[in-house]
């Protein structure tokens, strides 16, 4: 499988751009839908640390119009941004506890924003 | 700043302390028979939601000339097509070819968006062409036609009006009211936020198997906060709902928060936001009788707009960089509603402040999935006929209120 490209200084995030980063929030929750406590761990050890130097990276991007190498950090930046409260608060439940079924939750804009 | 000129003292006789809402609304439990009675649904449909002023859309959901957007609305027995015509104006028109009736604008779903750039919409089934300020434009084979009247044929208009960007109809053939003074108070009170810079939208829907009422009343009130929502506010350190206003049909209150624990990854994105002008908390920007202390712990106004919507205006100051949120239940049936609910944000700049909003996005979605979790249990309970009646606490005061002028209007 090939990864996709990242800026070089976070070239070594590419296995978990190609397990997570989709361009949309609905392809996104099927991913995160199926993750194990593991795969949100995982992300969360690789991302968290570089957290701020990601962000600073996209802050000199418009959020339109970025170069593919920046946007596949974007997508995965994104995954991590939806993925963070299952390792942080949810303990590491793909679900929600307690909630409603997601399945039935849709984002109903066509999502066509990323 | 504001544009309307009210101060929070002209809009003094609106608050209510615990002890005057006990007094004005009683103490006494609710009955659940307007949720569990079939036949009051039929009522509503009559005397509520044919009726009353609905939001429909907003401005900028329609920004350029010809756009439009098509909601269905089966409380109404009706498809309404929201365009905005080559005047720059928005109207309302029901879907209905005034030929033999077919849809002019085909539907996909709930809601329906698209744009005609032509100024025209042309029915699929024989051709007619509809002007978007509703005209008649054209008829295939017209000579064809033994008689017709094209200049009686356009669109039928539903009544429209504009309220700060949001769009609202009424069914009634002859409204009782203007919108103006439908909103009343609430429109003084909600009104000079610039909600039209808050273009960025993240939209949920989802059909619920419960009387519309049971999930408007769940998003209206605070005391389900420590409890349903323990899993997504951790470390939470209790609300303090107050500020409670009556003002005719609809109602408001604030909720002010003692904050919580917050995850490493929120603070991160929180922070980023807030070092942002478009997106940091933004107090002065709220109306004056809202907050009007300008406490630092306001999280946003919980109103009803009756009957079926609801403004959470935030500004920046609860969910980080939320401007504002809103709700919306449509009854489908007696026993089935549609739930929309909106988070508004003012567009990112950056890549990075888009991350950050899909976060803050993320776990006011996940509170929503525990809000509508309770919904459908809530209705089979109610619908298995154990309880009469509901038990209203002080903080619950925007039901007992909603229950009572939707008995009401039933009544009028
Ligand atoms: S029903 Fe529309 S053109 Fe005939
Ligand atoms: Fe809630």
């Amino acid at each position: 499988m090939t990864h996709p490209t990242l800026p070089a200084p976070f070239a070594d995030l590419a296995p978990f751009a190609a397990q997570w980063a989709r361009p949309s929030e609905n392809a996104r929750s099927e991913i995160r839908w199926s993750a194990s406590k593991d795969d949100f761990k995982a992300l969360y050890d690789a991302m968290m640390p570089r957290l701020d130097d990601i962000l600073a990276l996209l802050s000199q991007h418009p959020a339109t119009g970025m170069p593919e190498d920046v946007h596949n950090l974007f997508l995965l930046a994104c995954a991590f941004a939806e993925a963070s409260p299952h390792h942080e608060l949810y303990g590491g439940s793909s679900a929600v506890p307690y909630s409603f079924d997601a399945r039935r939750f849709v984002r109903t804009d066509g999502d066509a924003a990323l | 700043m504001m544009t309307t000129g009210i101060t929070a003292e002209d809009l003094a006789h609106i608050s209510r302390s615990s002890e005057d809402i006990r007094r004005e609304l009683g103490v006494d439990p609710v009955s659940v028979r307007a949720i569990s009675d079939p036949a009051i649904y039929d009522l509503e449909r009559e005397k509520i939601f044919k009726k009353t002023w609905l939001k429909v859309a907003t401005t900028w959901e329609l920004p350029n000339v010809g756009d439009y957007k098509v909601k269905e609305l089966p409380v109404a027995d009706a498809s309404v097509l929201i365009f905005r015509g080559k005047d720059g104006n928005i109207r309302a028109f029901h879907n209905v070819c005034t030929h033999r009736g077919n849809k002019v604008v085909p539907t996909t779903g709930f809601e329906t968006f698209g744009r005609s750039r032509a100024n025209v919409v042309t029915c699929r089934f024989h051709g007619w062409v509809f002007s978007t300020d509703g005209p008649l434009r054209s008829v295939p084979m017209k000579e064809r036609f033994g008689k017709l009247d094209t200049a009686c044929l356009g669109l039928r208009e539903i009544h429209c009006d504009i309220w700060e960007g949001f769009v609202f109809i009424n069914f009634d053939a002859e409204p009782a009211q203007s919108l103006t003074d439908y909103l009343g108070d609430f429109g003084k009170l909600f009104g000079g936020y610039p909600y039209a810079e808050s273009t960025t939208a993240f939209r949920y829907s989802t059909v619920l198997n419960c009387n519309w009422k049971v999930a408007h009343y769940a998003f209206s009130e605070g005391y389900h906060v420590p409890t349903i929502h323990a899993g997504s506010l951790p470390g939470f350190q209790g609300v303090d709902h107050r500020d409670f206003k009556l003002m005719g049909p609809h109602a408001s209150s604030t909720i002010y928060g003692a904050g919580m624990d917050t995850a490493p990854s929120t603070l991160a994105f929180a922070s980023m936001l807030s070092n942002t002008e478009r997106h940091r908390p933004r107090p002065d920007q709220l109306p004056p009788a809202i907050n009007p202390e300008r406490r630092a712990d306001f999280q946003f106004e919980l109103p009803n707009l009756f009957p079926n919507f609801i403004i959470h205006l935030a500004s920046g100051c609860g969910y980080p960089g939320m401007s504002f949120f809103t709700h919306q239940f449509w009854p489908l049936d007696h026993g089935r509603t549609l739930w929309e609910g909106i988070n508004y944000f003012r567009p990112a700049q950056t890549a990075a402040e888009q991350v950050a909003q899909q976060h803050v996005n993320a776990l006011h979605r996940n509170a929503w999935l525990e809000d509508t979790a309770t919904m459908e249990d809530t209705f089979t309970g109610i619908m298995s006929g154990t309880i009469d009646e509901m038990q209203l606490m002080d903080q619950e005061f925007l039901i007992r209120h909603a229950a009572r002028t939707l008995d009401s209007f039933l009544a009028a």
